[in-house]
Parts: structure tokens; sequence; C-alpha cells
């Protein structure tokens, strides 16, 4: 497993490096960037000429039949071969054995190029090693982590149950959002959910649904998710740009988050201070800024293929894309269980804009005092009598 | 007959039919309540006033629209987005034109559509999250609004999971939707895409009279 | 159903003619006309949205007006029948929270006249009695003296005598054949008597040839305010029996907003008659005498003063240029509020919301918007309502809020000014 990992680390390695070849055109052909760095990189084990890799005729009958390839051995990387000469010119009936030259092309062979302009390699194989990383590791463990999450709040909420306000609702109340932020959040968590679900269908469609519906059903199931998926995607960069802006008033890190985390946010059983928004929000707030400012542009480029024309961009940009969506999933799980479920009040401050004084006291305790211009007492006896039900994190 | 079949032929139009009736019957029906005849001496002319009436309220004025920017913007946004879609996405064009009336008109390019309905869902989806999240608007909200906005988003949505045009099944799903959304119509406050004449015409006629000039 | 419902909904319904009809179908509930009403912006309960205070009238409508009605019912899809505690628990919507101000109207995308629909609803529920206090012993005063604040004949002579002393001037009273009938509202002829004194420095100056009746001299209906149809028949009814009587050819409306439209625009649809003369507005009057060059103005107010613009003449009655005209050739230094015109704030006490002791709280807590107006211009002194109904609003505002401005009358601005 951990070579499966070595060899996505090589492949998006190699991309960067071949993507910053690539903005200078001048700089000696871009692929070659490829064989030093799977050189250093991979362990060689067998000589090119001794066992050429994919491509045999096991491997393409196994395909055939449906059987899973060894992925130990299809990712067992040969150390590329030395150049060896192209045949000055290859006569009707060949001069070698042709079978072995175009083997050994595949594997990255050099040769010689007839001019300055030319790569001395001959095949690309990064399309096969994305193929490969694609399948073989993000198919098989990026949807674990949502999986994972949504099994924790499980578990979470059968140990610890909703967290309630302590003393419970006072009946007074205090203005948290405006219309205009929860008009930019649930813009934004309309979309997201769209975006979710028909990106998800995209990405797994193939493992999990095609088995289940049969293949007429998924076609049309994943068509319709596809072309909702892209039309949705500006829609998600513009409800993305405005909850960036509406909310970013608050949400830089500051001391007490420091103090927020050495006291574990509350679940230590030490309240944990916060201002208008916890160090768990903010989290959230700046996970949403950079991750959904990556999804953005990765999206937009696999959207509009022709922006750029380097294809190891796009590759790079469908794995990114996915990983991201996968932690955007999983946090956002998260963010939605403790904003309803999770948390008794915490959906008032987004439905009602307002929220409930005792909650403000007991989860925001820095913002209450300055709002209310009251001071918040934990416990009844002070910061220093632990609170029985601490407040978690409030994503 | 398969079930694709039955919703692209009789069941469009029988929803068709239903639709022009009963907006006919409902349009008419409140002209025909009438009015008595207005006997004050009038300062201008209550047709124009009617046609200025109507004209006027298709823009905001700035001092109000200051405070609900936000929910201007949005209404802007999907009814003129739902319009473009509505009549200019080329395949609506080639329907009305083979199916409907014989006649067609230039449509909207690809990109041109897909800007269209961008701005028609950013729209549709922040005038229905005010809707829930404003006070006021859950206040004054029935079920007739929310059942309106969630079919007509449903309509746009398989309308755009559709547009890859490969399979006759998304496509009669989206039919399937609009019939509903044609039936649904006349009986609904989505009338209001007809009566917004009647009523901003006699405000405006009432002005009109008066000599007033909004 | 009870028969007070029954009242209520039937005379609403018949009230409704296609234009309510068109504007009870056509809301979308869009929720703008909140921002535009003075009692939600001051107390932002959403309660006070405008088209909210139509809900009985449009459940009775869909469920025995409506077209297509028939089809829903066979669906169950229409609203149920509208109860009585239902039409008394939105009285106070009706009659507290609305000033038919009619700004909500501009806001509204769909153009929906709410003013003039609670005008409608207020039919209903005057019908069965269901009144708030205040307005009923109004009601009751018009019946017995003539006039809501039991304004007799007598009274007004008193006042007019002492005008008469303080101008120096004669003011002809039933004087048979005159030009001008002039009509004062009940608030005129007891708080501010001094208008009297106005007109007559006014018209004798502009050589204007007018008379007051003893028989017909409020312009206040209070019938339009309550909804009583009936009643404001009947003062419409005296005012153009003591006009034709004097075989006056124009009748001049009163700075007051609702007596306005009620003589002009909705008077002659009351009586079924186009009138044998013309009603003229103050303003309207002396906008024209100033056109003509009949109104020499001497020295100018030199106090930086502002305009309140009442929502029946201005927005409601379009007279929007008339005022400020006059003002510039009075005033040395007039300006205009934020918001100004026909989309400018109600006081927050007309339509009979002021002479509603119940609404008392929440008309004052309106008028903190109208304040805010006047606190946001510097160094403002004084500030022209040409409305007596809105000018007693301000006084008791200004009384309630603190705020050092003096409330003026136009065409005492108007005298005042006059080249001596």
């Amino acid at each position: 497993m951990l070579r499966q990992w070595m060899a996505g680390l090589t492949f998006a390695l190699s991309v960067m490096l071949s993507a910053a070849f690539s903005v200078a055109p001048m700089v000696a052909p871009a692929q070659e960037a490829n064989a030093p760095g799977s050189e250093a990189e991979a362990p060689a084990t067998a000589p090119a000429t001794d066992k050429p890799r994919p491509g045999t005729l096991e491997d393409i009958l196994r395909r055939q039949q449906g059987l899973k390839l060894d992925p130990e051995r299809l990712l067992r990387r040969p150390a590329p071969p030395a150049p060896i000469p192209l045949p000055p010119q290859l006569g009707t009936l060949g001069r070698q054995s042709d079978a072995d030259l175009w083997r050994a092309l595949k594997s990255g062979a050099y040769a010689r190029p007839s001019s300055d302009t030319a790569s001395g390699k001959l095949m690309q194989t990064a399309g096969e090693e994305w193929r490969r990383l694609r399948r073989e590791v993000i198919l098989k463990y990026a949807p674990w982590l949502p999986a994972g999450v949504l099994g924790l709040l499980v578990l979470f909420y059968l140990i610890r149950g909703r967290i309630r306000i302590r003393g419970g609702r006072s009946g007074r109340t205090i203005p948290r959002f405006s219309m205009s932020h929860r008009i930019a959040h649930w813009f934004l968590a309309s979309v997201f959910i769209l975006m979710a679900i028909s990106g998800l269908m995209i990405l797994i469609g193939r493992p999990v649904l095609l088995p289940l519906l049969g293949h007429e059903v998924h076609s049309v199931l994943l068509s319709a998710a596809l072309q909702g998926h892209n039309l949705f995607g500006p829609v998600f960069i513009l409800a993305l740009l405005i909850a960036i802006v509406r909310f970013m008033r608050g949400n830089f890190f500051q001391w007490a988050d420091v103090k927020w985390i050495l006291r574990g946010g509350g679940m230590l059983g030490v309240h944990a201070p916060a201002h208008h928004y916890n160090f768990g929000e903010k989290t959230w707030y700046w996970i949403v800024v950079f991750v959904g400012l990556g999804m953005a542009a990765t999206g937009l480029l696999l959207e509009f293929p022709w922006l750029v024309e380097t294809l190891l961009y796009h590759q790079l940009a469908t794995i990114l894309h996915a990983l991201g969506a996968v932690v955007m999933i999983a946090v956002a799980l998260g963010h939605i269980y403790i904003g309803s479920i999770g948390m008794e009040g915490a959906l008032d401050s987004m439905l009602k804009g307002e929220v409930d004084e005792n909650w403000a006291r007991e989860h925001h305790d820095l913002w209450y005092e300055q709002v209310t211009g009251k001071k918040a007492v934990h416990g009844g006896g002070g910061d220093d009598t632990p609170p029985p039900a601490a407040a978690a994190e409030q994503t | 007959m398969g079930l694709v079949e039955f919703i692209e032929g009789p069941a469009f139009w029988f929803a068709l039919a239903v639709f022009v009736a009963g907006a006919l019957w409902r349009f008419v029906g409140i002209i025909r309540i009438g009015h008595k005849p207005d006997l004050a001496p009038p300062k201008g002319s209550a047709g124009w006033g009617w046609i200025r009436g109507n004209l006027r309220h298709f823009f905001p004025r700035g001092l109000f629209a200051e405070r609900t920017w936000m929910h201007v913007l949005g209404g802007y946004a999907f009814h003129l987005g739902l319009f473009a879609v509505m009549f200019f996405a080329a395949p609506h064009v080639d329907f009305i034109r083979e199916r409907l009336i014989g006649v067609g008109w230039p449509a909207l390019p690809r990109w041109g559509f897909i800007i269209a309905a961008e701005i028609a869902f950013a729209g549709l989806i922040v005038l229905w999250v005010r809707r829930f999240s404003d006070p006021v608007m859950r206040l004054i909200s029935d079920w007739d609004d929310h059942v309106g906005s969630w079919l007509t988003f449903l309509v746009m949505l398989t309308g755009c999971l559709a547009l890859e045009r490969a399979h006759v099944s998304l496509r009669a799903l989206h039919m399937g939707l609009v019939e509903l959304w044609l039936i649904y119509f006349p009986f609904s406050r989505l009338m209001h895409a007809f009566t917004f004449m009647l009523s901003r015409g006699a405000t405006g006629a009432s002005y009109g009279r008066k000599g007033m000039t909004l | 159903m009870s028969e007070t419902a029954d009242t209520v909904i039937r005379t609403m319904l018949d009230q409704t003619d296609g234009d309510i009809a068109a504007y009870l179908e056509a809301c979308v509930h869009c929720g703008e006309c909140a921002e535009a009403c003075h009692f939600y912006l001051a107390t932002q309960d959403p309660k006070y949205t405008p088209t909210y205070k139509l809900m009985p009238l449009v459940k009775a409508y869909k469920r025995h007006k409506a077209p297509l009605r028939s089809v829903k019912g066979m669906l169950g899809l229409l609203p149920a029948e509208v109860s009585e505690e239902e039409l008394r628990e939105w009285e106070s919507l009706v009659y507290d929270s609305c000033t038919m101000c009619g700004r909500c109207t501009l806001v509204c995308p769909m153009g929906l006249d709410i003013a003039g629909t609670i005008r409608k609803m207020r039919e209903g529920y005057s019908a069965a009695g269901i009144v708030p206090d205040g307005l009923r012993t109004a009601r009751e005063n018009v019946v017995k003296t003539g006039s809501p604040m039991g304004v007799t004949a007598k009274a007004l002579k008193a006042q007019i005598a002492r005008q008469e002393k303080e101008t120096g001037l004669e003011i002809p009273l039933d004087k048979q054949g005159a030009e001008y009938l002039a009509l004062f509202s009940s608030m005129e002829v007891m708080g501010y008597p001094e208008v009297i004194g106005a007109y007559a420095r006014i018209f004798a100056r502009a050589g204007i040839d007018w008379t007051i009746s003893t028989e017909a001299y409020e312009a206040t209906n209070i019938g339009v305010q309550i909804g009583d149809g009936p009643l404001a028949r009947k003062l419409v009814a005296r005012i153009v029996d003591a006009a034709r009587k004097l075989g006056v050819r124009h009748v001049i409306s009163p700075e007051c907003g609702h007596a306005y439209g009620a003589i002009r625009w909705a008077g002659p649809n009351m009586l079924g008659e186009t009138f044998p003369f013309e009603v003229i507005h103050i303003i309207e009057l002396l906008d024209r005498l100033r056109a003509e060059g009949r109104l020499e103005i001497g020295e100018k107010d030199a106090r930086r003063i502002t305009l309140h613009d009442p929502c029946q003449i201005v927005r409601r009655g379009g007279l929007l240029k008339e005022p400020r005209r006059l003002l510039d050739d009075a005033c040395a230094d007039f300006v205009e509020m934020k918001g100004s015109g026909v989309t400018n704030l109600c006081c927050g006490g007309g339509g009979g919301v002021s002479a509603n002791p119940r609404a008392e709280e929440l008309k004052t807590q309106a008028f903190s918007c109208k304040k805010a107006q006047l606190d946001a211009i510097d160094g403002l002194k004084a500030v022209v309502v040409p409305c007596a109904n809105c000018r007693g609003v301000f006084e008791d505002g200004l009384d309630a809020l603190g705020g050092d401005y003096e409330v003026i009358g136009l065409s005492e601005l108007v005298a005042d000014t006059l080249k001596d």
C-alpha cells in the first residue's frame, strides 16, 4: 500500500515538475523530467529488458476477462532503460524484434532525438499512471473519509447524545446572523449539496451504483449528474465568493482560539472560550476558503479544458478535485451535524438569525459579553468550575 | 404506447390544454368582475396610466432597493434567466417550431444557454432561501409559494440534466415535470406571470386619472 | 359562520371589484412591502407586513369569488372559511397599523394598491360594527354634531370672529354666489384657527371672492377613515348640497389628506354624479394664484425649512411640484428631506390611526422614522406640513420623542410671507 502512495506522490511530483518546466518551453524537453524523478524514487527491481511491465499478453488477457491485475506488479517501476539507438531505418520485415522495441519505448526508453525540438522520450505513459492512481488509490480509499466521518458522528451521537443548552433556553434572544449572512450561507449550502451529490455520483458511481442499478440506469443517472455538476459549478463559485466575503469578518484567528485548542474545544470538560466564531468554526471557514477556491480552480479547468493545454494539469486537477471534494464533504458532514441535531439551539442562528442568550453564553462567551455587556458566568462558579456539558466544536 | 411516448404525446397535449384553458378562464374571470365607471373628472389619462404603471413597476425604486438589494438582484436574475432559457434554449426553439407553431427563431448558443441557466438558478435559490429564512417571508408564505418554487426548480433542473440530449428518459422526465407545472400553473400563484398586468394596470390607471407621473 | 363574520365577508366581497381582485390575485408574497411600511420599519414585527394585513380578504376572496374556485373546491384546495376570531384578530392590523399611505404600492413589483384594499376591508368591518373605540366615538360625534371633534356652527363662528379681529379682514359667511367655497378640517378649526385667518389674508390680496358655509364647513370625512360607506356619502352630500345652494364654482379642499381624496376622487363615485363645481386643493389654488402673479411675496422666511409630503396629497393626490414651487418662493433656505416626494414616509397617524387611542404607542413608534428624517437635516428649524392631521401627529410625536422644530401649515407660511 505504501508503494501505491509512493506512486501517487511520484505522479504528483512529476506533474508539478513538468508543469514548472512547461512554463518555460525553451527549457529542454519537458517529459525528460519524468525519468530522473522516477529513477530517484521508484525502487529499481528489474532491468527493463528483463521483464517488460504492462501490456504482456497475460495482462491483456486478464484485463479482458475482468480479472484483477496485480497492482504490485503493475506499479513496479523498473529503472528507465538506457537510451537505445533506434534502428536507422526499419525495413519492411524489420531488422530486430519490433515487439521488444515497442515494449522498451513504452517503458520510457529514450531515443536520440532527430531534431532539437523533439523529445528524447518517445512514448508518454503519464496517462496510464494517472488512470491507475485514480482507479486504484483515489477511488479505493477516498470515499472512506466521508463514510468514516459519518460513522464517527453516529457513534458520537450514540455516546454523547445531543448537546443541550445548560439551564435550558432563556427565552431571550440575541441577533447573530443578518439576513444577508443567512442568504449567503443557504445559497452556498444548497448548491454545495447539489454539487456533492452529483459529484459523488460521478466519482464512485461506477463501483457503487453500477452493480446496483445496471448499465442502463447508471448511464442515464451519470449523464444527468455530469450535466448538473457542470451547470451548478459556476453557481457554486458565485455562492462561494459571496460567502467568503460575507463571513470573513470575525473569522481571523485570535488569542482565544489558542486557549480553545488547549482546552480541547470544551470536550475535556473545561470551558473553551470563543468570540463570534470559535476555533472550529474559523477552521471550517478557512477550509471553505482554501479548499473551496481550490475546487473552483480545478473544477474550472475540468469544465473548460481548453483553458490550459498541458494534459498533466488536467490530470492533476481531477486528482486534487476528488481529494478536495471528500475533504469538504467529510468536514461538511460534521458541520451539518453540530449545526442541527448535534446541538440544541445552534440551528436557530441560521434559520431565524437569532440565538438564545443561554446558548450564546455557553458557546460564545466572549461574543456574548461583547454584545450584551453582561459577564458570562460558566457553571455558576466562574471559569474554574468545569461545566458538565461543555461546548463541542460548533463548526 | 410506452411511457415515454405517452408523456411526450397525449400527456403533453392534455397539460397544454389545461394550461391554456385554465389561464384564460382565470384571467378573463378577473376582468369580468369589472368595476363601476369613475365619475370624478380626471386630471390625466387612465389608459396611459395603465401602460405607465405596467412599465414603471418593472424597475425598483432606489430608496427601497438599497435595503433589499440581494432580493431585488435575485428576482431579476431568476426571471430574466428563466425567460431566456424558456424561450431561447435550442431544444425549446426546436420543440416550438416542430411541435407547436411551425415557426422558430434564433436560439441561444450553448454557452449562452448555460449562462442564462446559471443566472436563473442562482436567482431562484436566493429567492427560495430568503423565503424560509426571513421572518417576514416565513409569515406570509404558504404552501402554494413553496410548491411553485420547487416545481419550477425541478423543471429547470431536469431540463439541465437532460442537456446532453443523449437519453430519452431524461428528456421524458423533464417533459413530465413540465406537464405537471403546466397543469399546476392556472390554479396557483404562478399565474402572476399574467395577472401582474392587471394589478399594475389598475394602480397605474388610477394614478393616471389623478395626473400623477410616478 | 357567525352573523358578524358573514356581514364582514359579504360586505368586503361586495366591495371587491375587478381591480381589487387583480391585486389579491397578483400578490406573489415577495415581502418587499414590509420594507416600505413605517410600522414594520419602526417595530421590525413581521405582522406589520402590508400584504399580511389583507389575509382575511384574500382567503374569503379565494373561497367565494375567485375564478376557478369550483375546480379548486373539488380538489379540496380552497382555504377554510374566515372565522370571526380571525377577523377580530386582524382588526388591529386593519385599523391601527395601516394609515393607507400607499407607500407599499411603490415598492410592490406587482403594483398592488394595498391601501385601497385595506379601505375595502374596513367597509366590511365597519358594516359589522367591529371598529376601534376611538373611531366609534368620532363616528358618534359626527352623527350627533356633524363633526368628529364636535365642532358646531357656533364654535366655528366664534373662531371666525376671533380671526376677523386678528386680521382686520372680513370673512364672508354663507355668501350667495361666491366663486369659492372654503372647507376646513375639524383639526384646523379647533387646533389651528389661524389657517382661517391665513385664507382671509391670501384671498384678500389675490382678490378672490370666497365664502365659508355654516352648513358644510368640514371636509374631514370620518366615513372614509372608518370604511363606513353610507356615512362617507352623507358627509360628501352635505358639502355638495351647500355648494349647490350657494352656487359656488369651486370648492376648496383644505390642507388635509384624506379629505381631498374623499371629495375630489371618491366623492363623485359615492354620489353617482359628476359635481357641478370644481374641487380644488388649497395647494393647487395657491399654486395657480402664484403662477398668475397674484401672490406677491415680500420678505422670505430665512429659517432652514423642510417639507413633509402628506401621502394623500402627494403620493396619492398627485400634488408633488405645487407645494415646492410655493416654498421656493416663500423660503430662503428650503431643503428636501431624504426620500422626499412620492416615496416620502407617512407621519404614522393618517387613515384614522391618530383618532384611535389604542394605536397611540404604535403611532409614536412609527413617527420615530419620520423624526429620524428630520434629525438628519443639519440646522433644521421648521417643517412645513400641509395636512392638519399630519400636523397634529407631528406635534404629538415631537412632544413625545423630543425635537425642537416648529411645525407650520403651508397656507400660513404663504400668508406670513406676503408683501405687506
